[in-house]
């Protein structure tokens, strides 16, 4: 498969004949990157799936207006933050009709989860990241996992780079405290 | 202050991580996806879109069609354009063809021969009228000249005798 660059893709994509094409080369350059951020804020596989099919349907519907004053990259991931994020709040709002929170039903779908097969002290971390507050999760899987440079997640979300600093040193105090109790 | 220090060294670091986070770092996560669960998703996701874009269409028509003002103006446009392409040419077809020069010379009505011919037709009776003598006293079919004499009706009879004597 030939590498294209993010901004070949673009025209690409442009390009009516080739609409298809590079669509589909941009999918699998980025499906991985997406679906373990989503995964990692939504937890459970089949809501991940879902929220990552929106994510491109969305790409599909907004690419051709992309503007590229900012990074392809960095577009696609505001629109991953974005789904991520109404997906959680809908499921927030449909938890008011049970009797558990969202994030008790998030760590009881990580227990049951049979796409997990983590360490004991992998589960624990994850399950530390869900009962941060949101902007502090988002935070800290951009930088821990996704190794996004501050910038980068600045334009991500839209925030400055000191508090995205103060997010992430207290989401990485919060988890090493509940990682490490017990 | 302080603490400003601290976020900035430790952020900016990531050996400044605890060592509990650095180890797992190195880690795989432990989720997992089906197996050629990545093959696959890119296909189903062009079939996602063109499902949406067929609801999509659909979503937007059926509200149209709950709408009259919006669907018969257009409706009444199609109805007159399909009676001007059917219906007027049908009218044409069933009109008797233009017969040729000549006969439609021949066929043509002329007011004035009919009005001629009428003229004649009177004149002619009126002249016959005043030669004739006719006798108003008398009824018009038992007059001299209709009534046979009696010598043709015994000739008659001597004639006929054998086919009466037949007959009754």
């Amino acid at each position: 498969m030939p590498e294209y660059t993010d901004n070949e893709l673009v025209k690409l994509f442009r390009d009516a004949d080739k609409k298809h094409y590079a669509f589909n080369l941009l999918v699998r350059k980025y499906q991985e990157k997406i679906y373990y951020f989503v995964r990692r804020m939504v937890i459970d596989h089949d809501d991940s799936d879902d929220v990552v099919q929106n994510i491109f349907i969305k790409v599909w519907n907004n690419l051709g207006s992309f503007r590229e004053d900012s990074k392809l990259f960095t577009w696609l991931y505001r629109i991953a933050v974005n789904e991520s994020l109404s997906f959680l709040k809908s499921k927030q709002l449909r938890s008011y009709l049970s009797l558990s929170s969202p994030e008790a039903m998030m760590v009881k779908s990580l227990h049951d989860d049979n796409f997990f097969d983590g360490p004991e002290i992998q589960r624990r971390l994850t399950e530390a990241i869900i009962k941060l507050p949101k902007k502090q999760q988002l935070v800290f899987n951009m930088r821990y996992y996704d190794d996004l440079s501050y910038d980068e997640m600045s334009k991500i979300l839209g925030t400055s780079v000191g508090a995205l600093k103060a997010s992430y040193h207290f989401a990485v105090k919060k988890i090493e405290d509940f990682v490490t109790t017990v | 202050m302080k603490l400003k220090e601290n976020i900035s060294n430790q952020t900016n670091n990531p050996e400044q991580l605890p060592p509990v986070l650095k180890q797992l770092r190195k880690e795989a996560s432990g989720f997992k996806v089906p197996d050629g669960y990545f093959y696959s998703l890119s296909p189903r996701i062009v079939d996602e879109i063109k499902i949406r874009e067929h609801t999509s269409f659909i979503k937007g028509f059926v509200p149209a069609l709950r709408k009259p003002w919006i669907w018969a103006p257009s409706m009444a446009t199609v109805v007159v354009a399909v009676m001007l392409i059917f219906v007027v040419p049908a009218k044409k077809e069933t009109v008797i063809p233009i017969a040729d020069e000549w006969t439609e010379i021949n066929m043509a009505y002329d007011a004035s021969y009919a009005e001629e011919a009428i003229l004649a037709e009177s004149h002619s009776i009126d002249q016959e009228l005043e030669n004739k003598d006719i006798n108003y006293s008398e009824p018009a079919s038992l007059n001299g000249k209709n009534e046979p004499t009696k010598e043709e009706i015994t000739k008659y009879l001597k004639e006929h005798e054998n086919e009466l004597l037949i007959e009754y």
